[in-house]
């Protein structure tokens, strides 16, 4: 397969574009450049002509092609690259257009696989419907391999039945539109996006051009008319930076919408530039909820979905580009179900000691603070009225900052994930599998040694936690920490031979009739192997196929409920966390400040009886109890 | 818990001399520059060595691996510790490497990958030659039996 045709002439005058200004800005820096002259249209022509040889070669050069197993791309006009993607290891693909290139009808697509520091594959630029025939036919295709995987995994019998479904077989997908922003949710999306680079570049601008700007100021005037004008001014700044804010935020997450289908995610997004990706549930690492004091109140929350692949748009800030804006917590926490489905988390918080510690860590911060401006008022002339003694009343906040991080703290074992929540101004609650995780690491510095407390990382091959965003119980009892370390690491491997288990009882009965039923749930339970330990519980997805060996929920045999699990899941919302910020103390706070008061003599028993409390909460089945 | 080798010490001093001497050189050059006295670089660098040799000797006390029967399991670090566990599904390769140093002294390492995005390398120093390879196809053989599925 070829590129667009139409994307030569497109990327001729993006190249040639960038390289006559370049050409300009040094010309004009040269000395006495004549624009109109022979030699300078010549070389502007000469650089036109130059780009579009190369792209035409670059056009010749580039195919791709969509083997059985491995999609193939060969490029480059002075070195040549060759390259096989095995369908099974890609994470996701984009497709981006902008404005321009939807005018012309071409689009971008790139294919992320884990590794690597850059985009595996970036094909630049086939027409729209080709990109989208690109996604749709990788997730096909991607859907053949796992089940080759599975059948040849699984019992050599079933592969003559399965061999009765047709290659060229291709079930409709349906889709379903999980999420789709509301105008409202939008709107909203974009009052709550403050860009504060732009008073910062607005403050650089003002004080570089202060000598242009100052006559405009009444220096004349009163003392008064000079406050007005400054505050006027800053108020002006501030909305600017907010009306900037929000455009963007509109324009970035336009028509934002989420589907999904059997064993992917979709999402859609952009008004100027256009984007849409895929998102495999089985490649998901990791899932955040974040929020603010501000959205806490309102009862909103952002959602944000990592994959290992390098995070899409890198460019264009952090992470993963499935994140859903803005929407209301039970929205988000519905969505968040559905992709994983996840119990009612109640955290443990770190042991009620560590909140001295928070305020001595203020306290000294303040110190430093205030030994600074105490410095400056002695040593430079100008700063000689600076109140230096103000940071000293920030030590009757100091406590309350520090009871609300520590309020603010947390984790939880579920029954298939560990949560974690840190952090008061920008609260980010991780969701990880225990199945995700790669290595588990507890650290303790020597200043949490004096506490006695550690920090747990689960570290897993998400993208963001190369921000240093990881999932992390911070400052909890050192005892607990080493427990927590023991049992993360127990549970990841529980959870891997579960699903080994489950696999070798899918592959034998999934496909039968080759379809994603629902019902096959309960066959796959009765013809059970009996020699398995009944520890190794075989799952089957209630309500997705199995080759999507993501969430399948384990399910203990004696209190097997084949189907709807999920559907009561979804109904139990953490409510408590609904509330607003200054309730919390009170609501979730009081339950969960008993345990943390128990913590210090036996905090390891009580984080058990914490979770095993929690999960005969839910209506799931649980499998987790047995492994205690 | 396996300690590591004792010689690892001198690879580790012999860091932390470079080390002083790179940090005293440039105390040197600001020296010169700013014409001060030369005992301030001096000063500097010896100070330098003596926290790297006792960060040395002390990360030497601190280190300690365990090969599992599901994780390796390692502790270190003087003023931040560090306890892992790796669980053998998600090795990815397993290296043994000598550096220079080490090679001096007759030491090997084995670093042990997993797709993990912070410890996604595990190093594990202070091995003898023949211990860094056995380990190496232990860790291997450990990784295979353990039949990890896709490890990311």
């Amino acid at each position: 397969m070829k590129l667009a045709p139409v994307s030569v002439p497109y990327r001729v005058l993006q190249k040639a574009s960038s390289l006559v200004i370049t050409v300009v800005l040094i010309a004009s820096f040269g000395a006495g450049a004549q624009f109109g002259s022979l030699g300078f249209v010549g070389a502007i022509g000469g650089i036109l002509v130059l780009t579009l040889i190369y792209e035409i070669a670059y056009y010749r050069r580039f195919t791709y092609e969509l083997t059985d197993d491995t999609f193939d791309l060969q490029s480059g006009v002075f070195s040549r690259r060759e390259r096989e993607i095995p369908y099974g290891r890609i994470q996701n693909v984009d497709t981006t257009r902008n404005i321009v290139q939807r005018l012309v009808g071409i689009s971008a697509v790139n294919i992320e696989t884990a590794g690597g520091g850059s985009t595996e594959a970036v094909i630049q630029y086939v027409s729209a419907a080709e990109a989208d025939r690109l996604q749709q036919e990788i997730r096909y295709r991607k859907r053949d391999v796992a089940r080759e995987d599975e059948r040849t995994r699984g019992d050599r019998d079933s592969a003559a039945e399965t061999d009765a479904r047709g290659d060229d077989e291709r079930p409709e997908i349906d889709e379903e539109v999980l999420f789709k922003i509301a105008p409202s949710e939008l709107a909203l999306a974009g009052i709550l996006s403050f860009d504060p680079r732009v008073p910062g570049l607005l403050i650089a601008l003002f004080t570089g051009s202060i000598p242009f700007v100052s006559p405009i100021i009444p220096t004349t005037g009163s003392t008064l008319v000079f406050i007005i004008t400054v505050g006027i001014l800053l108020v002006g700044a501030i909305v600017l930076a907010w009306v900037v804010g929000a455009l963007s935020a509109i324009i970035n997450y336009w028509g934002f919408q989420l589907t999904r289908s059997a064993d992917e995610l979709r999402y859609e997004r952009g008004l100027l530039q256009r984007y849409s990706g895929t998102i495999p549930f089985d490649k998901i690492q990791a899932m955040t909820i974040e929020d603010n004091p501000l959205k806490r109140r309102a009862g909103f929350a952002t959602l944000s979905v990592e994959t290992a692949g390098y995070a899409p748009g890198q460019a264009g800030g952090r992470g993963s580009e499935a994140a859903v804006p803005i929407a209301s917590l039970d929205r988000v926490e519905a969505l968040a179900r559905e992709i994983d489905s996840y119990g009612t988390p109640s955290f443990k918080r770190p042991p009620k000691r560590i909140r001295r510690r928070y305020f001595a860590r203020y306290v000294m911060a303040l110190g430093v603070l205030t030994g600074i401006l105490y410095t400056a008022s002695l040593f430079v002339d100008a700063a000689a009225d600076i109140p230096w003694y103000l940071p000293v009343a920030g030590i009757l906040v100091a406590p309350i900052a520090a009871h609300y991080k520590w309020l603010h703290r947390g984790y939880w074992l579920g029954e298939d994930h560990i949560v974690t929540r840190n952090g008061f101004w920008n609260r980010e609650t991780k969701f990880v599998a225990y199945y995700r995780i790669q290595t588990v690491l507890d650290t303790r510095t020597i200043f949490q040694r004096r506490w006695n407390v550690a920090t747990v990382v689960a570290d897993t091959a998400g993208s963001l936690s190369i921000l240093g965003k990881d999932c992390s119980a911070i400052d909890i009892d050192d005892a607990d920490a080493v427990s927590l370390r023991e049992k993360l690491t127990e549970r990841l491997n529980d959870a891997l031979a579960d699903r080994r288990a489950a696999r070798r009882t899918n592959a034998s009965f999934q496909w039968l009739d080759g379809h994603d039923d629902a019902d096959l749930s309960t066959p796959a339970f009765e013809r059970r192997d009996p020699n398995q330990s009944d520890d190794s519980a075989e799952t089957v997805a209630s309500d997705e196929p199995a080759n999507t060996t993501d969430s399948t929920e384990p399910a203990r045999p004696d209190e097997l409920e084949p189907a709807d699990t999920k559907a009561d899941a979804e109904t139990t919302d953490f409510d408590d966390d609904v509330d607003a910020d200054n309730e919390e103390a009170d609501t979730n706070g009081t339950d969960s400040v008993d345990n943390t008061e128990a913590d210090h003599t036996d905090g390891v028993d009580d984080a058990e009886a914490d979770y095993t409390d929690s999960v005969s909460d839910t209506d799931e089945p649980a499998n987790g109890t047995d492994k205690n | 818990m396996n300690t590591l080798h004792p010689r690892i010490r001198i690879v580790w001093i012999l860091r932390a001399v470079v080390r002083a001497g790179i940090v005293g050189a440039i105390a040197a050059a600001v020296a010169f520059f700013f014409e001060l006295s030369p005992f301030i670089p001096i000063g500097i660098a010896t100070v330098a060595l003596v926290i790297g040799i006792v960060f040395a000797l002390l990360r030497y006390r601190n280190w300690g691996y365990v090969v599992g029967d599901d994780a390796i399991y390692l502790e270190r670090g003087v003023l931040t510790e560090v306890r892992t566990e790796v669980p053998l599904v998600r090795i990815q390769h397993v290296d043994s490497r000598r550096s220079a140093f080490e090679r001096l002294v007759g030491l090997a390492s084995t670093v042990v990958y997993t797709a993990g995005s912070r410890g996604a390398d595990v190093t594990i120093p202070g091995l003898t030659p023949e211990a860094a390879t056995a380990l190496r196809k232990q860790l291997k053989a450990l990784a295979i039996a353990a039949d990890g599925e896709d490890a990311v």
